[in-house]
C-alpha cells in the first residue's frame, strides 16, 4: 500500500505563529485511514489551532498538511466537500429544528441522497425531529452537530472537542454516538483533554503540550513505555498506614477523597505493604491496584495534570 | 455562486424571521403603526379647527358681529366668557391657552371710525395667553390675519397687492402621500442595516460562520442569499405599507418600475452599509448600538417624516449627502410626481452609492476565520 493510500492525513514541520505567539511548534505525525486519532492536552496546548489547519479553516504560518492526499492550504475546495467538521463550541440557527438543520447543511453540500432519517437515528435524535434547535440541551445540540458532521458521507471526521462542558452522563452519550461512527471504520480525527474519552476512542493518541507533541501512539504502548508501574490505593481509618508506607520507603500521597496513592513496582510491593500493615494492626478499609493510566502518562510527561473542576471547567495543575 | 445554496439559506432566513414573532411584527406592523399614526394626525390638516374664548366685555351688535366674523372664518370654534370673570386667571383655571378680550368702547370705536372717518381712531382687542402652548402662536397669527382683512375692508380702498395660487402640481396631495414613500424608505434602510449587522454578529458570536465556512457554502453565495432574503423582506413590507395607505387613506401614488428599483438599490445600499459595520462589530450587544447610530441620524435628517427644508441650513447640506435622502426623493418623483428624470437621477446617485459599499462590504466580510 503507498503512503498517500495509506494515510488519510499527513503533517509535516507544522507551525503556527499568533504574532509573538508561537501556537504550534513544528509537529509533525499521521493519521491512517480509519482509525480514530486523539489529538490530547490542556486547554492552550495547541489542539485546536493544529485541527483547525488541518480541517482548512485556518493556514499554517509554515509547515505542510496534506489531508486525503491533497494540500490544506492549497485544494481547500476540493477537501472541503470530502470532510465532516464539528468544530468547537459548534451552533446552529436557533429556529431550525433538527430534521431542517440536517437538510440545510444536506444542501449546502449538494447530497441529494442524504439519509436524514438514517442520521437523527444514528444519533438517537428521532425524539426531538421537529424540535428547534434553541430548545434542545447541551448534548442533544452536540449530537445534532456530531450528525450535521455526516450529512456528506465524510470520509474524514474532524471533531473538536466534542464533550467540552458536557456533564458526564451526557458526555457518555456522546461517546456512545462515537463509538458508533469507530465501529463504521470512519477516519476520525478527535481534539480532547479528557483522559478516559482518548483511552476509549482512540486508536493513537498524540499528547500535546504548548504546541509540541510530546508523545504519540496507541494508549496502551502510551502507558506502557512511559508508565511501567501500579497503581495502590488505600483507604485507612487514619493517618497511622500512610505512615508506615512511608518507612517503607515509597512515596505516598493523598488525593482528593484522603486516599492514600502509592506508586509500587510490582505485586510483590504490594504484599508488603500490606503485610507491614497488618503486623503493626492499621485498619485498612479498602484498596485499589491499577494500571496507570494517560493521566499519568501526561503528569509523567509534562509535569502538569489535567483535571475537570466542579462546573465542568478544565483547569490544569 | 450556487442557486441551490443560495436557495437553502434563504429559506432558512425566511422560516427564521417567521418563526421569531417579535422581529416580524417590528419589521412589519412598525412601519404601518408609523403611517396610521402619522397619517391620523395630518388627514385633516386643512381642516383644522381651534378652541377660541372670547371674553366680549361690549356686548354690543357690533362686537357680536366681529365674534360672528371670526366664527364664519372657519378656523375657530368661540367659546364665550363671562364679562365678569378675570381672564388672565381663566386662562390659569381652565387651561386654555388664548383669550381674545373684546374691549368695551368697540362699537363706540367702530362708529366713530366709521362715521367720521377719523382713521387714528383704533381699539385695540387683547390677547391673553399661555406661551408654553404650541399652538397658541398658530392662532393668533390666524386671528391677525383675520384682523388684517378687516382693517384693510375698512379703508374702503382694494389691495394693492393680491395672491393667486399656481401649483406646480396638477392634482393636490395630501401629506399622507408625501409621508409613504418616505416611511417605505426608512422601512427597508432599517431593515436591511439592522438586519444584516445583528444577523451577522449574531451568527459570528455564536460559531455558525465557523460552522459554515467548513461547508461548500461561499462568501458570494452567502452574501447573495442575505440580499435576497432583505429584498424579499422588503418588497413584502412595502406591499403591506402600500395596501394600509390604499385602504386606509386611499392614497394617490403612481406605482411604477421604479418602486422596484430604489427598493433593490435601497437594499444593496444599506446590506452594505450593514456589512462594512459587521466587520468592527464584534458582539451581538453592541450590533444594534452601532445600527442605531447609523439609522436615526438618517431617519430624522434625510426627510423620511418631514421635508429637510423645515430644518437649518447645515443640516440641509448634511441631509444631501445622506443617502436615505436620494432614495426618499427618488420614491416620491417617481410615486407622487411621476417625474421620471429626477427619479432617474437619484436611481443613478443612490445606485453608485450602493455599489460602492457593496463591494467595500463584501471585501469586509470575514467569511473565513482570522487566518
Amino acid at each position: 500500500m503507498t503512503r498517500e493510500a495509506e494515510h488519510a492525513i499527513e503533517v509535516e514541520k507544522l507551525t503556527k505563529r499568533y504574532g509573538d505567539l508561537l501556537a504550534v511548534n513544528d509537529i509533525s505525525f499521521n493519521v491512517r485511514k480509519g482509525e480514530v486519532f486523539a489529538l490530547l492536552g490542556p486547554n492552550g496546548a495547541g489542539k485546536t489551532t493544529t485541527v483547525e489547519i488541518i480541517d482548512t479553516i485556518r493556514t499554517p504560518t509554515s509547515g505542510k498538511v496534506t489531508l486525503l492526499g491533497m494540500n490544506v492550504t492549497k485544494k481547500k475546495h476540493d477537501i472541503v466537500p470530502r470532510i465532516g467538521v464539528l468544530p468547537q463550541g459548534f451552533s446552529s440557527f436557533d429556529r431550525l429544528t433538527v430534521r431542517e438543520t440536517l437538510q440545510y447543511y444536506s444542501r449546502l453540500f449538494h447530497s441529494r441522497n442524504t439519509d436524514v432519517d438514517g442520521l437523527i437515528e444514528l444519533v438517537n435524535l428521532q425524539d426531538k425531529a421537529k424540535e428547534q434547535y434553541m430548545n434542545l440541551s447541551g448534548g442533544l445540540k452536540q449530537r445534532l452537530g456530531i450528525a450535521i458532521t455526516l450529512v456528506n458521507e465524510p470520509e474524514v471526521v474532524f471533531l473538536d472537542e466534542p464533550t467540552t462542558g458536557l456533564d458526564p452522563r451526557v458526555r457518555r452519550e456522546v461517546w456512545e454516538v462515537l463509538l458508533g461512527l469507530k465501529k463504521k471504520g470512519r477516519t476520525v480525527f478527535l481534539t480532547t483533554h479528557y483522559m478516559e474519552e482518548a483511552e476509549l476512542l482512540a486508536d493513537t493518541v498524540a499528547i500535546i503540550s504548548r504546541g509540541k507533541i510530546i508523545a504519540m501512539g496507541s494508549p496502551g504502548k502510551l502507558i506502557e513505555s512511559n508508565a511501567n508501574y501500579l497503581i495502590l490505593t488505600l483507604q485507612a481509618v487514619d493517618e497511622k498506614a500512610f505512615h508506615i508506607v512511608r518507612k517503607l520507603g515509597f512515596e505516598p500521597v493523598h488525593d482528593d477523597h484522603k486516599n492514600i496513592k502509592i506508586r509500587v513496582g510490582h505485586t510483590d510491593d504490594v504484599q508488603k505493604i500490606l503485610s507491614a500493615n497488618k503486623d503493626a494492626g492499621a485498619s485498612l478499609l479498602s484498596l485499589d491496584v491499577r494500571k496507570p493510566n494517560l493521566e499519568e502518562v501526561f503528569l509523567k510527561l509534562t509535569g502538569e495534570a489535567l483535571r475537570e473542576g466542579p462546573s465542568g471547567v478544565r483547569r490544569t495543575e | 455562486m450556487n442557486l441551490r445554496v443560495v436557495g437553502a439559506n434563504l429559506v432558512v432566513s425566511i422560516k427564521s424571521f417567521y418563526r421569531e414573532r417579535t422581529a416580524m411584527f417590528f419589521t412589519l406592523a412598525f412601519p404601518i403603526i408609523l403611517i396610521l399614526v402619522f397619517g391620523s394626525i395630518f388627514m385633516d390638516q386643512d381642516n383644522v379647527s381651534f378652541e377660541l374664548c372670547v371674553q366680549d366685555l361690549d356686548r354690543t351688535d357690533s362686537s357680536a358681529h366681529l365674534v360672528k366674523t371670526l366664527r364664519l372664518n372657519g378656523k375657530f370654534k368661540i367659546t364665550g366668557i363671562d364679562p365678569a370673570i378675570n381672564a388672565t386667571q381663566y386662562v390659569k383655571d381652565n387651561k386654555v391657552n388664548l383669550v381674545l378680550i373684546i374691549p368695551k368702547d368697540y362699537e363706540t370705536s367702530f362708529n366713530q371710525h366709521i362715521d367720521t372717518d377719523d382713521f387714528s381712531t383704533s381699539v385695540t382687542l387683547t390677547y391673553v395667553y399661555d406661551p408654553s402652548s404650541s399652538s397658541v402662536s398658530t392662532k393668533m397669527q390666524i386671528l391677525n390675519a383675520v384682523f388684517a382683512v378687516i382693517n384693510q375692508e375698512m379703508s374702503g380702498k382694494p389691495p394693492f397687492i393680491r395672491t393667486a395660487e399656481t401649483s406646480i402640481l396638477t392634482k393636490k396631495y395630501r401629506f399622507i402621500e408625501f409621508f409613504i414613500p418616505g416611511i417605505i424608505a426608512m422601512a427597508v434602510m432599517t431593515a436591511s442595516l439592522f438586519g444584516t449587522v445583528n444577523l451577522n454578529t449574531e451568527l459570528r458570536q455564536k460559531g455558525v460562520i465557523r460552522k459554515l465556512s467548513t461547508t461548500p457554502i461561499t462568501r458570494t453565495d452567502w452574501v447573495l442569499s442575505n440580499i435576497l432574503y432583505q429584498f424579499t423582506l422588503a418588497i413584502v413590507s412595502t406591499i403591506a405599507m402600500l395596501l394600509v395607505g390604499y385602504a386606509v387613506y386611499n392614497v394617490s401614488l403612481q406605482i411604477n418600475a421604479w418602486l422596484p428599483v430604489f427598493i433593490v438599490l435601497d437594499v444593496f445600499a444599506f446590506v452594505g452599509i450593514g456589512m462594512i459595520l459587521t466587520r468592527f462589530v464584534k458582539e451581538a450587544q453592541s450590533a444594534a448600538a452601532a445600527a442605531n447610530a447609523i439609522m436615526f441620524p438618517m431617519m430624522f435628517l434625510s426627510g423620511s417624516f418631514f421635508p429637510i427644508e423645515m430644518m437649518p441650513g447645515f443640516l440641509q447640506t448634511l441631509a444631501r449627502i445622506l443617502p436615505l435622502y436620494y432614495v426618499n426623493e427618488g420614491l416620491r418623483a417617481s410615486m407622487v410626481f411621476v417625474d421620471h428624470m429626477t427619479a432617474l437621477r437619484y436611481s443613478v446617485i443612490i445606485g453608485v452609492f450602493a455599489a460602492v459599499v457593496f463591494i467595500l462590504g463584501i471585501i469586509a466580510t470575514q467569511w473565513e476565520e482570522g487566518k
